[in-house]
This record gives structure tokens, C-alpha cells and sequence, in this order.
């Protein structure tokens, strides 16, 4: 386990690059939901982080994997990060990173999961609710994952309030069987 | 004698009648004399032996007597001896015989109750891993059945939320959490 220190390092590093490079918001956002996409693939994280794999052939599969769908300065920080050896810190170096922007706009991240894309007006809406909900500035960053079935998910730091359909059939399912 | 009888001969030629009946008087004499003579003797000799071994046998038949009374109260004594140990010896086995009908009923109770008691125990402990087994089988059946009616419950709500649905889902989890700040927040 790496600590907390190493990533906070690296975290940092990345965000000052991504600020003097400009476009920050689009290579934030893309980091951000890659960082989620390794957090939810034990293999592509197995795959960028084996050490039995060359370093060539891990940085030959980022840019096979993510070229004509990322910013090159987002493909350039990830391959930088796997090329360094820790792509198993990748995910926790992220959302460290996401966590760093966020409080240099003095807000905090709301991760939100939702089973279809949210419009504008909604993301704004969630955004002011949960802002009035947690007291603070919140910037909500909304993955679309199907296995919430319906209804949103969202998770500001160790607080998660959760309105999902897939949550109200676990706690069916719980009821259920306590009854048995 | 010999002249005595030399006389009567020639006193029997000048007899006649009774005379010829009756003894001659100096036969009488004779003979009573002898008569008293050896009566005499008998009674002072030999009557007094006879009388003595008479005496004795009597009393020997009498002491035989006694004797055999002696014995036969003795036997007798010994036949009621005999008859009561008889009638203890089976009055004891009476006694013997009964007890152990008595222990042979008991354990026969003992064994019947025991044999009750254990098949008791078994039908209740079938009884109950039937029970447990019905109970976990129940269990079992209401899981699958639970698991089975979520698990297609997942799939009717999944197809059945269309964009419009999960707009309103949204809009109404927003409402939520704006609501929250007043009631005091809420963690799922």
C-alpha cells in the first residue's frame, strides 16, 4: 500500500502540469472517470500494474485504449503515472487529483452514479441540492452505471445518499428476509 | 411201687363195683402226699424262678415297650420336624419363586418403560430434524423464491424505467436532498 504522501505527491504534480497546460477542466474530468473506470476493472488495473508486463507494452496499451478518446495531455499525465511503476496507485492518484482541483475551486467532489447521462439542468440542480444538503460548494462528476438501474447515487466523501432503484430492491430484499 | 402194685393186683381180684372205679385208698394217700410233695417243691422252687422269669420278661416287654414309645415319640418328633422343615423349605420356596416373579415383573416393566422412553425419544427427535428440515427447506424455498421475485422485479423496473421515468426519479432525488438541509440531513 503505497501512502498517503506518495499519492498526494503525485496527485499534486499532475494537477500543476494540467493547470499550466490549460483546458482544465476537460483533462480533469477525463482523469477523473478513468480513475473510476480502473477503480471498477481489476483488469486493465491488473494489466497496468504487473509487474511481469514491459513498461512498453503497458504504455502501448494506454494509448491503444484511450488515443482517439482523450485529450493527449490526459493520455501523456496516465502514461506518465504507468511509466513511473505505479499504476496500482493510479486510482487513489485521480481522485486525489480530482479532490486537489475541486478545493482550488473551494469546492468538494460529489461522484454520482446514475443509470443514464444527466442534463445540464440536472447536474446543476443536483449540484445546488447537495451543496444545501452538505453546507459546502459541490461539484458534481456523474458516471453513467447501468447497475444503478435507476434513480442517482451520490458519494461526497464518506457520505453516500443514495436514491437508486437498485438500492430500494436491496432494501426489499432485506425486508424479505428478516420476514423469512 | 412194686409191692403197692403187687397188692392192688391181688386187692383187684376181691374188687367190684365203684371199687373198681375208684382208687384204692393207700393210692390216694400216695398220691396226694406226692402230689403235696412236689407241689411243695414246685411252689418254693420252682414257681418262684417261673414267677421271677416271668417277672423279667414282663418287664423287659415292658421296658421294650417304653422303648418302642420312646422311639416312635422320637420319630414322631423327628416326622414333625421333618413336616415343618418341609413346610418352611417350601414356604421359602414359595417365597423365592415369588420374589423372583416379583424382580422378573420389574424388570420387564423396566425394559417395556425403557424401550417406551427410548422409542419416545427417537419418534421425538425424528420429529424435530423432520421439523428442522421442513423449516430449513421452507426457509430455503421462500429465499429462492424471494431472490427469483427481486431478481425478476430488477429486470421489470429495469426495462420499465424509460428516460422519462429517470428524469422524474432524478427530479424527485433532487427534491430529496434539497429537503435535507432542513430536516437534518440524511446518510443511506
Amino acid at each position: 500500500m503505497a501512502s498517503a504522501g506518495l499519492i498526494t505527491g503525485y496527485a499534486e504534480a499532475l494537477f500543476s502540469v494540467v493547470k499550466a497546460e490549460g483546458d482544465l477542466e476537460r483533462v480533469e474530468d477525463e482523469l477523473y472517470r478513468f480513475g473510476k473506470l480502473l477503480e471498477s476493472n481489476n483488469d486493465l488495473k491488473q494489466a497496468l500494474s504487473e509487474p511481469g508486463i514491459d513498461r512498453s507494452q503497458r504504455v502501448k496499451l494506454l494509448e491503444d485504449l484511450l488515443a482517439d478518446k482523450v485529450s493527449p495531455h490526459t493520455l501523456g499525465l496516465i502514461t506518465f503515472v504507468v511509466a513511473s511503476e505505479r499504476g496500482r496507485q493510479l486510482p487513489d492518484i485521480l481522485e486525489e487529483l480530482g479532490e486537489l482541483a475541486a478545493e482550488a475551486r473551494n469546492s468538494v467532489v460529489a461522484e454520482v452514479r446514475s443509470a443514464t447521462p444527466l442534463d445540464d439542468k440536472q447536474r446543476k440542480a443536483l449540484a445546488e441540492a447537495l451543496g444545501q444538503a452538505t453546507g459546502k460548494n459541490v461539484e458534481v462528476k456523474v458516471l453513467v452505471d447501468p447497475s444503478v438501474i435507476g434513480g442517482v447515487v451520490a458519494k461526497i466523501g464518506d457520505t453516500v445518499i443514495d436514491g437508486s432503484i437498485k438500492r430500494r430492491l436491496e432494501q426489499l430484499r432485506e425486508r424479505v428476509g428478516e420476514n423469512r | 411201687m412194686i409191692n403197692q402194685a403187687v397188692l392192688f393186683a391181688a386187692e383187684e381180684g376181691e374188687r367190684s363195683g365203684l371199687d373198681l372205679v375208684l382208687p384204692p385208698l393207700a393210692e390216694v394217700v400216695g398220691g396226694t402226699i406226692a402230689f403235696i410233695v412236689v407241689l411243695f417243691v414246685l411252689t418254693k422252687v420252682a414257681f418262684p424262678k417261673l414267677r421271677e422269669a416271668v417277672e423279667a420278661r414282663q418287664n423287659e416287654i415292658e421296658g421294650n415297650l417304653k422303648s418302642a414309645e420312646a422311639s416312635k415319640t422320637e420319630a414322631q418328633g423327628m416326622l414333625d420336624d421333618y413336616k415343618k422343615q418341609m413346610a418352611d423349605a417350601r414356604s421359602e420356596a414359595n417365597r423365592v419363586i415369588e420374589e423372583s416373579r416379583q424382580q422378573a415383573e420389574q424388570v420387564r416393566k423396566d425394559v417395556v418403560a425403557k424401550a417406551e422412553s427410548d422409542a419416545e425419544a427417537i419418534v421425538a427427535r425424528a420429529q424435530e430434524q423432520i421439523e428442522a428440515e421442513r423449516t430449513r427447506a421452507v426457509s430455503e424455498l421462500q429465499g429462492t423464491i424471494s431472490n427469483l421475485s427481486i431478481e425478476l422485479a430488477e429486470k421489470v423496473v429495469g426495462r420499465s424505467i424509460d428516460a422519462s421515468t429517470q428524469k422524474d426519479l432524478v427530479d424527485a432525488y433532487i427534491r430529496d436532498v434539497a429537503g435535507m438541509s432542513t430536516n437534518g440531513g440524511r446518510n443511506n
